[in-house]
């Protein structure tokens, strides 16, 4: 048994490994979407292109400016005069938000009265949208409490003996305190993600073709009139191909760490360890697919009509918490899920088998599963 | 060892696919240590028999045993038995001569003792000595049929399946294609090839003449000949049973 | 350009399509399946943040407080009476994102017209779901916090105090701020992505491999005949499943469709015919499936999905991503459909966008047809 086994993955790694192409695909591909993945997935809102829509250009406007401008997350780019011009930079792009100040707001303000501002935001894309506004109205509430303040300081002095002093009054103020990740920065969050991604897609592909592969050049005939069995064939298939995902993880972990500076605070161990029960997982969805389809083709469309609910499902940009009951459900039969927590957890959170285990548990229990059913699916037959 | 008696035993043998009747009630027995060739044109149905004989496809109704083994029910038993070379060239193109017979040796569980000398014998048989290191996809069409037959004769079966071995290949790469079936049936293999070429036919101890899926003559070539006439060449037998079989409402 | 060839090769490739019903049904089953989740499964929106709340006061203010997080619809209370090891071990198990800590003394505190501080503990692996957690908890302590002052300054006869400047947000194109709205338009760039480039990339490469593209070679057939009779069959394809996400977007997610029909129809041929011609030129460069595959889903779907502008912003990526994204014609196209389904904007705006997709598309197609006639000759 073990004899055929050791036949086939040498043979795998001899066919994968002396083409130069499939040997750069190994790497060149992970690598080159590790990098521009890592920078480019980001929903951290950091730099708003800002219009200025000023109608009062009085004291109080100018001075709501400076807050604007002091704000690191706006950028005062254009300016406009009229409703028609605020419409036409949004309408471009030029601008993703607006700060417009009706006639009157300096006079308001130092009569006393509700002063008027208005933020247009665009809302095309609605995450940016809601933490522009929360940014802006931030600004906004800055300069409130100065005023405010001011205004309390006229009103509530009491005269004592010693001269005018200010009257305590009471007060609940929020404290943050972040854990994980203090500087909220998103590329901690994806990154991680990032490599689950990667894995799955590398290891699915390469086993989504294998058999199928060879159906189509004719071999596969040649292999089942031997006496090998299913399962001698689907694990000769599966251990070149973990081997090459765990590289590819090592690699790109390298990467996360080097290049993005994502804190590994769990055991590196671990990691590795889960790594290799995902893997089982996708290696035997791909030579499932490979083993139901007729051509290269049909293969690819499957692995990939996998791929997307799973990287989707996955919790990977949109949190699983925030999907309706039922679809929650579906995602726990998503290997995809359960690394995700493992992966975050391990790098973020630096939490170990104590608290992963059931993540862990689920990936062993599928992955047996699926690759079982690969074996069983297989038949050495042509009809 | 499976119980003595014949190499190949067909009963009524028939594959549908959905309406097309492939192969059509066969019935046949190859002895052991014969020469049995499937004469035919193509689509008669001749690769399907092999395919069924080698338990890649199941029949649809009909028997047949191969070295004592039910095809349908012990498919895996006949696979210990048998050497097949499909029609389609079908080794690792990217692969070595030495790698393909290495791979091969290893899937049929040569034991480890023996390899070497059967690798040798593979090598010199097929007359692929010098291209040991070679990578397959540039042999020549001749020398990768040697090849594909080398990897099917590794475990060295009692029966060989050979489906139109020697399609595509010169005459010259045939004659020797020959040479080696011959040099195999003298050890005692007992060879089952199918052919589309007349002068082939000649070659073999007996013949199946197939068309539309069955069987329309049987016999010896020297048999076939005398039943048409004197100085009958195998395709005037060939034509005048094709003639018949048209006549007779196939 | 002979019409009689071109029918020839695009009649086969049609074949090719109906004929291989699983590839098909796959083809228009991803947009289907893609849309579904994202207008029914997927959103950012963030509501029922679970949240561990420990009290150490117990005091009809403290309590008053925690009553305003269980009223509030962003806030979900997994445990009222949690602890430091409670918080710690939700939050490891991913069971809650945030805790709120109030000190024993809050009572006294702020009876005694001090301020009193509430701790928030946030999780914050997610950093997006963290800072909104974040702002929506301190905005709801803030809000009680001017209560009490108000109530104070009141007590002293200080008359009520207005908020100085009130803000009004207005959010444009997209007001109920729906992730769909954005997302739905965005993703026709993806799926038309995925059958030009992945279905496309594997139709000359897979003729190499059976060999029926010797066959080809030896027929008067030109490479531009081939070329566009391959096209124009994907075409056709991509062109449906472009009507079926704008059907099911419009007609079941009740996306708005603001701007043209016409200008997005041409604008989707332009970028489609982009997209199968590096398609076609990939499969003509690899010539196996399995490289032809993996190079289109390097170069163009993944890009489609990361760096178009699609889901995360371009304007917050490092420069040098920037540059990058300026080669992917999926951002420009992504520009233009939500131009024209959510700002309803023409031409008149959008002229540039469509300007790069014509000339990509351009570029494109003398690349892959330079390539089948080096590879014919």
């Amino acid at each position: 048994m073990w004899e055929r086994i050791l036949q086939i993955v040498r043979k795998e790694f001899r066919q994968t490994l002396r083409e130069p192409r499939l040997r750069t695909m190994l790497i060149m591909p992970p690598l080159i979407q590790t990098i521009i993945f890592g920078f480019a997935v980001n929903l951290d809102v950091e730099h708003v292109k800002l219009g200025w829509m000023d109608l009062d250009r009085g004291v109080e406007s100018v001075e709501l400016r400076r807050h604007f401008q002091g704000s690191p997350t706006f950028t005062i780019t254009h300016e406009a005069g009229s409703e028609a011009e605020a419409q036409a930079l949004l309408d471009r792009g030029d601008v993703q938000a607006i700060v417009r100040i009706a006639p009157g707001f300096s006079r308001d303000i130092g009569s006393g009265k509700q002063a008027q501002a208005q933020v247009l935001l665009d809302g095309t894309n609605s995450n940016t949208a809601a933490i522009m506004g929360n940014y802006a109205t931030a600004v906004i509430a800055t300069r409130n409490r100065e005023l405010l303040g001011e205004r309390q300081r006229e009103k509530l002095v009491d005269r004592t003996a010693a001269g005018p002093i200010l009257l305590k009054i009471p007060g609940v103020e929020p404290e943050r305190r972040v854990w994980f990740n203090p500087d909220l920065k998103s590329r901690n969050y994806f990154v991680p993600g990032i490599i689950v991604n990667i894995i799955t897609l590398v290891t699915l592909m390469l086993t989504a073709l294998s058999i199928v592969r060879e159906k189509e050049i004719g071999t596969m005939e040649q292999i089942m009139v031997t006496p090998i069995r299913p399962m001698e064939l689907i694990l000769g298939k599966t251990i070149p191909f973990a081997i090459m995902g765990m590289f590819d993880l090592l690699l790109i972990t390298g990467v996360a760490l080097a290049v993005f500076h994502v804190p590994l605070r769990g055991s590196f161990a671990l990691l590795v360890f889960a790594g290799a029960l995902f893997l089982l997982s996708t290696l035997g969805a791909g030579l499932f697919m490979s083993t139901i389809s007729e051509t290269q083709q049909q293969a690819m469309m499957a692995s990939f009509f996998f791929f997307q609910p799973t990287f989707m499902l996955s919790g990977f940009s949109f949190p699983i918490a925030n999907m309706p009951t039922l679809v929650q459900w579906v995602t726990y039969l998503n290997p995809l899920r359960y690394f995700m927590d493992i992966v975050r957890g391990v790098f973020l959170k630096g939490v170990g088998i104590e608290v992963l285990w059931p993540q862990l548990l689920a990936l062993a229990v599928m992955g047996t599963i699926i690759l079982l059913s690969s074996a069983l699916r297989f038949h050495k037959r042509l009809d | 060892m499976p119980p003595d008696g014949n190499a190949v035993e067909i009963r009524n043998l028939v594959k549908r696919f959905g309406e097309f009747v492939a192969v059509d009630h066969v019935t046949l027995d190859v002895g052991r240590g014969e020469i049995f060739g499937f004469l035919g044109p193509n689509g008669a149905g001749k690769s399907t028999t092999i395919r069924i004989l080698c338990g890649l496809l199941a029949p649809t109704s009909g028997s047949a045993q191969v070295h004592g083994y039910d095809v349908a029910a012990q498919s895996e038993q006949v696979k210990q038995s048998i050497g097949y070379m499909s029609q389609k060239f079908s080794l690792y193109d990217d692969l070595t001569v030495e790698e393909n017979l290495d791979f091969f040796s290893g899937i049929y569980g040569v034991p480890h003792e023996l390899r070497a000398e059967r690798k040798a014998f593979a090598l010199r048989m097929a007359g692929l000595e010098d291209e040991r290191a070679s990578m397959t996809r540039l042999l020549a069409g001749g020398w990768k049929q040697r090849l594909a037959l080398g990897c099917a004769i590794l475990h060295q079966p009692p029966i060989l399946f050979l489906d139109e071995p020697t399609s595509g290949v010169d005459p010259m790469a045939r004659r020797q294609f020959w040479d080696l079936i011959y040099a195999m049936a003298e050890q005692g293999t007992t060879v089952f090839v199918s052919t589309h070429y007349m002068e082939e036919a000649e070659y073999c101890h007996r013949l199946a003449l197939m068309y539309k899926g069955r069987t329309i003559a049987l016999g010896a070539p020297s048999e076939l000949k005398a039943e048409h006439g004197d100085g009958a060449t195998m395709n005037d037998v060939f034509i005048a049973s094709i003639e018949r079989a048209e006549e007779e409402g196939l | 350009m002979n019409w009689r060839r071109f029918r020839a090769i695009f009649h086969k490739e049609a074949l090719h399509i109906v004929r291989d019903w699983r590839s098909l049904m796959m083809a228009l089953a991803v947009p289907m399946l893609m849309l579904i989740l994202f207008g029914y499964a997927l959103t950012r929106y963030v509501d029922r943040i679970p949240t561990v709340i420990y009290d150490q006061d117990g005091s009809p203010q403290s309590r008053e407080l925690v009553e305003r997080f269980r009223g509030s619809r962003y806030f979900s209370i997994v445990e009222r009476q949690g602890d430091y090891r409670e918080i710690i071990q939700r939050i490891n198990h991913s069971k809650a994102i945030l805790g709120v800590v109030i000190d024993k003394d809050f009572a006294k505190t702020v009876s005694s017209n001090s301020v009193a501080r509430v701790q928030l503990l946030i999780d914050g692996s997610d950093s997006n779901t963290a800072s909104i957690a974040a702002g929506y908890a301190e905005a709801l302590i803030m809000a009680y916090s001017a209560e009490l002052r108000e109530q104070q300054i009141v007590r002293r006869g200080a008359g009520k105090m207005e908020t100085p400047i009130d803000v009004r947000l207005r959010v444009l194109y997209n007001n109920e701020l729906k992730s769909k709205n954005f997302i739905v338009p965005g993703l026709i760039a993806v799926i038309l992505m995925i059958i030009a480039a992945l279905l496309t990339s594997l139709t000359i490469a897979r003729e190499w491999e059976n060999g029926t593209m010797e066959q080809l070679l030896s027929t008067p057939v030109r490479p531009n005949e081939l070329l566009l009779g391959k096209l124009a069959a994907y075409f056709l394809l991509g062109m449906a499943d472009m009507a079926i996400a704008l059907a099911l977007g419009v007609g079941v997610f009740h996306v708005p469709l603001r701007g043209s029909l016409l200008l997005l129809t041409f604008a989707s041929a332009l970028y489609l015919f982009g997209a199968l011609c590096w398609g076609i030129f990939l499969s003509a460069v690899t010539r196996t499936q399995l490289l032809a595959y993996q190079a289109s889903l390097v170069s163009s779907f993944l890009p489609a999905f990361i760096l178009s502008g699609f889901i995360f912003s371009i304007s917050d990526m490092p420069l040098i991503i920037q540059q990058v994204t300026r080669i992917v014609p999926a951002r420009y196209f992504v520009a233009v459909l939500k131009g024209i389904f959510l700002k309803g904007v023409g031409v008149s705006v959008l002229w540039m966008d469509l300007l790069f997709l014509f000339v990509y598309a351009a570029i494109v197609f003398m690349l892959a047809s330079r390539k089948m006639r080096q590879k014919m000759a």
